[in-house]
């Protein structure tokens, strides 16, 4: 594949307020833990370089506010997601319940060509906590339900799984990739005149 | 010929002619009379001097046609321009091209240039001129040169550039330094006296450090420029002077205000010099500052607070309002927060300055004297508030007194105790003492009455002063309150009828007293003094009664017990009712809601009024006030009504006391007529409007409908506002905004961004005259461009769920787009249709979860 193009994964963190959504990400990019809670505010975004089968990619991970109160602020750049990361907190079933509504309000919103097939991921958090609300098997049940997506028990505080979760994440967005309609992608393709790579919409083959 | 006599005298007379040009200081130079010829006739002699082949065209034509190929920007057609004549050129001229040419040149304000030009080619200078010719001396043609440069620039300033030395007798001189500069408040003859000591001394008469005896004439006003004058130790004699001085200008540099003391310089103090190494200091510039008196008694006010409250300083200074506003100087306002009406409701504007804490508490341990002294008493401004410091001030002297009547009582009665196991012959004694007193005191008190009598007749009620009364001695602390007693009323009587005094009060004055200045105010202020601490005030009053009783044995100020003290009444006025506005005139049916003032007359409320007042009636308003000033309630007779003035805020008529004609903006007249005018209004309400002029009160598009009918600027305005406060809520929470942040931060008030709806009467002001569009435009547009270029902004956009389209929108596109109210969700105008899919998709949730549940 010689590709030279440059490639953004564009990864959206989406879950209610205070499940651990930037600590997530904060532990991911930075290696760093803050027991100290602060909201996000409409939603902001890091990016990291990961290598993924010798190639190495950027991950363009968007933290998301979790609060109502800032849903002012508009949710454009769902659009050209590549992937999805849905976090609950094991020891907050209500978090566990409102996976739903945020699963089906980003389908909306994003609008992606197959809904059905659009990667997410689930992360459960807080497994450091005690005690438990939800069980493993619970959230795998939900999983499956839902197309089989990708489980993960991870704890941002302990570093548990989170790089794990994250590679997955990024794999299953690469894969997506190739099918995205990105508005805001940071590093728009080369311009080749022949023999274009550029990702096609599927049925298109001419190059222009 | 070459004689530099002939150079100078050319060269003064040129300077002394520009000088005397500049000295005007006229913004057209050539307005003074003569002015022009007279320069010119000096150029001429200098321009002519040593010319050599004077051609038929002009004396010196051949020098300035150089300028043809001289100065590259005059081609030569403008040069033979500037040789023609003109009708305004003196008819002598006619002739001479070059005269022409120096005329005009030199009209023009373009001789300098020229000239500078022509002087820059030496071989071409050389060849019209003689060598000795003046123009050839490099610096006189300099000097030349500055002088045409101040007349053109009309600065008299580079004159100074001249090099002096081309004045001089003998300019080859060494001994001075190139860059003297004459200071003309030097003193001259201080020189002449260093020389002569320089002959004198010797190395041991030296660390005298008195050099002249005292001898220094003129005051020596500090320079940062003259150094330390150092007597020069050496026996050669004096060949480098050191100044450097600028022209220093005459005013001090320091004015530290400072007794006349410390104008005596000490010349001992200065440092003993190892006099072959350290030169001795004769005066050492920094310690000498020139004494200048106290510029006003103000200095002197206490730290405490004033008890005025300063005006608002308004938050504009610079508007044009401010011009027609009376000026008012700035207060010390770090100490002393205005608060804006918002803040209080208008409490603090207070008619009559009545009901402030005008009497403060002594502090502890404060001695009466200086509590009766300090000048927070006295800062009150307000008749009425002096006139109630009597009842105040007697209290406490009453107080004071009966204490010590108390303390000696106890001791008389210990004494009497410790001495009642004596014998009679004692007791005897005791009442002859008692007695021998008593007529003492008669005998004093007939002296001081005598006195009063053919003293001053002063037929004024209100207290008076005896001058002659020296009554210190004979009336020493009392011993007993009877005795002064019957003395007042046998006394006394005829006294108090003849002259309104009472005797213990005459009495109590001297001499010394009423020339005395009073107490806490130091030496050097003497006009405001009397103002601060009157002989006729009530302290003044108290102050000599107590005078007469040694400090010690008066009890301290916070010792007092008040007969009312200040929490048990506080000096406050009755609050306002909350619940409905009363307007104080309807009395009629006798309203029971209990309001301040008497049934007459209430004093005016802080009200925010926004009804337009109709024309005022004289008569009907004046019948309605019952004759009664508003602002005082100060009962005026049917004649004198037509002094009256109207307050066209209030609607009331208001006595001259209370109304000073200071003019103010109407709210009312603003938002219903667009008239922003300003009218008369009374102080309180000036005091009042100043205060809520910045104050978001007015929702004025709710207030009146209309109002954008007034100006465009209305309805540009309103939309800004709308737009920048949904535009805020991007740029606020963007960490790449910081710069726009700071902006939005510094120039607008707080509730621009939260309140788009509520408007100051500053901000009507700023709509009137375009400020506001003109600051909003800016700001809308440095928040647009932002979020249309961020990133983050743009991602933060919303997208139409209804068309789907992939279009970033925003809710200050107000044209195209639209918001749904509770989710705050952007769609498309056109797409929208009354209701918002996202709302409805969370009702059918919740009601889903609710089910479940």
């Amino acid at each position: 594949m010689a590709s030279n193009k440059k490639v953004l994964l564009k990864v959206i963190i989406l879950g209610d307020s205070s499940v651990g959504k930037t600590s997530l990400m904060n532990q991911y990019v930075n290696r760093k833990f803050s027991n100290q809670y602060k909201a996000t505010i409409g939603a902001d975004f890091l990016t990291k370089e990961v290598t993924i089968d010798d190639r190495t990619v950027t991950m363009q991970i968007w933290d998301t506010a979790g609060q109502e109160r800032f849903q002012s602020l508009g949710v454009a750049f769902y659009r050209g997601a590549d992937c999805c990361v849905l976090v609950f907190d094991v020891t907050a079933p209500n978090t566990f319940k409102s996976l739903d509504s945020w699963r089906d309000e980003f389908l909306i919103q994003a609008a992606p060509r197959e809904p059905d097939n659009f990667p997410f991921v689930l992360l459960g958090n807080k497994v450091d906590l005690e005690p438990r609300a939800i069980s493993a098997k619970r959230a795998q049940q939900w999983c499956q339900s839902k197309n089989d997506i990708p489980y993960f028990e991870t704890s941002a505080k302990e570093g548990l799984n989170v790089e794990q979760a994250f590679l997955a994440i990024a794999k299953n967005a690469l894969a997506q990739q190739n099918q995205t309609v990105d508005l805001y992608n940071e590093f728009p393709d080369q311009i080749k005149l022949t023999n274009t790579q550029r990702p096609s919409n599927g049925s298109d083959s001419c190059a222009c | 010929m070459a004689d530099s006599s002939l150079y100078q005298q050319y060269l003064q007379d040129l300077k002394s002619t520009v000088e005397g040009l500049l000295v005007a200081q006229v913004a057209n130079v050539w307005s003074i009379y003569g002015g022009l010829n007279r320069l010119y006739f000096c150029l001429e002699k200098i321009f002519k001097h040593g010319c050599k082949n004077p051609s038929s065209d002009g004396y010196f034509f051949n020098f300035i046609q150089g300028l043809e190929w001289l100065q590259p920007d005059t081609s030569k057609a403008y040069f033979s321009l500037d040789c023609e004549y003109r009708s305004h050129v003196p008819a002598h001229l006619k002739n001479d091209k070059s005269n022409i040419w120096l005329y005009r040149s030199l009209e023009s304000h373009s001789l300098f240039v020229k000239l500078s030009w022509l002087l820059i080619d030496d071989t071409h200078l050389h060849s019209c001129y003689e060598t000795w010719a003046f123009l050839c001396q490099k610096q006189y043609a300099d000097a030349t040169l500055i002088c045409l440069r101040a007349v053109e620039k009309n600065q008299a300033t580079y004159l100074s550039e001249i090099d002096p030395r081309l004045f001089l007798k003998n300019v080859n001189s060494k001994h001075l330094i190139k860059h003297h500069k004459r200071s003309s408040s030097f003193p001259d003859n201080h020189f002449k006296y260093m020389s002569r000591q320089q002959k004198r001394s010797d190395l041991k008469d030296i660390p005298d450090n008195s050099p002249i005896k005292g001898n220094v004439m003129g005051k020596l006003k500090p320079w940062s420029s003259l150094p330390a004058l150092q007597l020069d130790c050496s026996r050669k004699p004096v060949k480098k002077v050191h100044f450097q001085s600028r022209t220093t200008p005459n005013t001090p540099m320091n004015t530290r205000k400072i007794s006349p003391s410390m104008f005596k310089i000490d010349y001992k103090s200065s440092p003993t010099p190892k006099s072959s190494l350290k030169k001795p200091n004769i005066i050492n510039n920094t310690h000498i500052i020139e004494y200048t008196p106290p510029l006003s008694s103000e200095e002197y006010s206490s730290p405490g607070t004033s008890v005025e409250k300063p005006r608002r300083f308004l938050s504009n200074p610079l508007t044009a309002i401010d011009r027609l506003l009376p000026r008012q100087g700035e207060k010390d306002y770090s100490r002393y927060q205005p608060k804006s009406f918002i803040e209080d409701a208008g409490m603090s504007i207070l008619p009559m300055s009545t009901g402030q804490d005008y009497f403060p508490k002594p502090l502890k341990g404060q001695s009466l004297s200086s509590y009766l002294a300090s000048t927070q008493l006295s800062h009150s401004k307000a008749e009425l508030d002096k006139e109630n410091a009597h009842f105040s001030v007697s209290e406490a002297i009453i107080a004071a007194m009966e204490k010590l009547k108390c303390r000696y009582k106890d001791l008389g009665y210990l004494n009497n105790l410790l001495t009642s196991e004596s014998d009679s012959d004692d007791q005897g004694e005791g009442l002859v003492s008692e007695l021998k007193q008593r007529i003492r005191l008669r005998r004093g008190q007939r002296i001081i009455e005598n006195r009063l009598l053919f003293g001053d007749n002063r037929t004024d009620t209100t207290t008076t002063v005896s001058p002659n009364s020296t009554p210190a001695d004979s009336i020493s602390y009392c011993t007993s309150s009877e005795e002064v007693d019957d003395l007042e009323i046998d006394e006394a009587n005829n006294l108090k009828e003849n002259q309104g005094l009472s005797i213990s009060m005459a009495s109590l004055y001297s001499d010394a007293d009423i020339l005395k200045k009073p107490r806490g105010v130091p030496d050097g202020s003497s006009e405001v003094a009397t103002t601060a601490l009157d002989i006729l005030s009530a302290e003044g009053v108290a102050l000599s009664l107590i005078s007469k009783f040694n400090e010690e044995h008066l009890p301290k100020a916070s010792d007092l017990e008040w007969l009312i003290s200040e929490e048990e009444v506080p000096q406050a006025l009755l609050p306002l009712p909350k619940s409905w506005p009363v307007s104080s005139d309807d009395h009629e049916g006798g309203s029971s809601t209990p309001l301040r003032g008497t049934r007459d007359w209430a004093p005016p409320r802080p009200q925010i009024v926004l009804t337009l007042l109709p024309s005022p009636s004289r008569k009907e308003l004046m019948e309605k006030q019952k004759f009664k000033c508003a602002g005082c309630g100060m009962t005026v007779a049917a004649q004198y009504a037509k002094k009256f003035r109207y307050c066209n805020y209030l609607g009331k008529y208001f006595c001259t006391g209370c109304h000073r004609n200071q003019v103010a903006l109407i709210p009312a007249r603003i938002l219903y007529k667009w008239d922003f005018h300003r009218y008369p209004v009374s102080t309180f309400s000036f005091k009042l409007l100043e205060q809520m002029y910045s104050d978001p009160l007015f929702q004025i598009f709710e207030l009146n409908k209309d109002i954008r009918k007034f100006s465009r600027n209305l309805e540009f305005v309103r939309k800004y506002r709308q737009g920048l406060c949904y535009l805020k809520e991007y740029i606020i929470t963007c960490r790449f905004a910081e710069t726009v942040q700071e902006r939005l931060e510094r120039d607008l008030p707080s509730y621009f961004l939260t309140k788009p709806d509520e408007y100051s009467i500053d901000d009507l002001v700023n709509i009137k005259n375009g400020d506001l569009k003109t600051k909003l435009k800016f700001l809308v547009d440095i928040c647009l461009r932002h979020t249309s270029e961020c990133k983050l902004c743009l991602a933060r956009g919303h997208i139409c769920e209804i068309c789907n389209v992939n279009e970033v929108i925003f809710p200050w596109q107000m044209r195209a787009v639209t918001r749904c109210k509770s989710c705050s969700a952007c769609f498309h105008l056109k797409c929208w249709n009354t209701t918002c899919p996202r709302c409805e998709r969370k009702i059918k949730r919740k009601e889903n979860s609710n089910v479940i549940n």
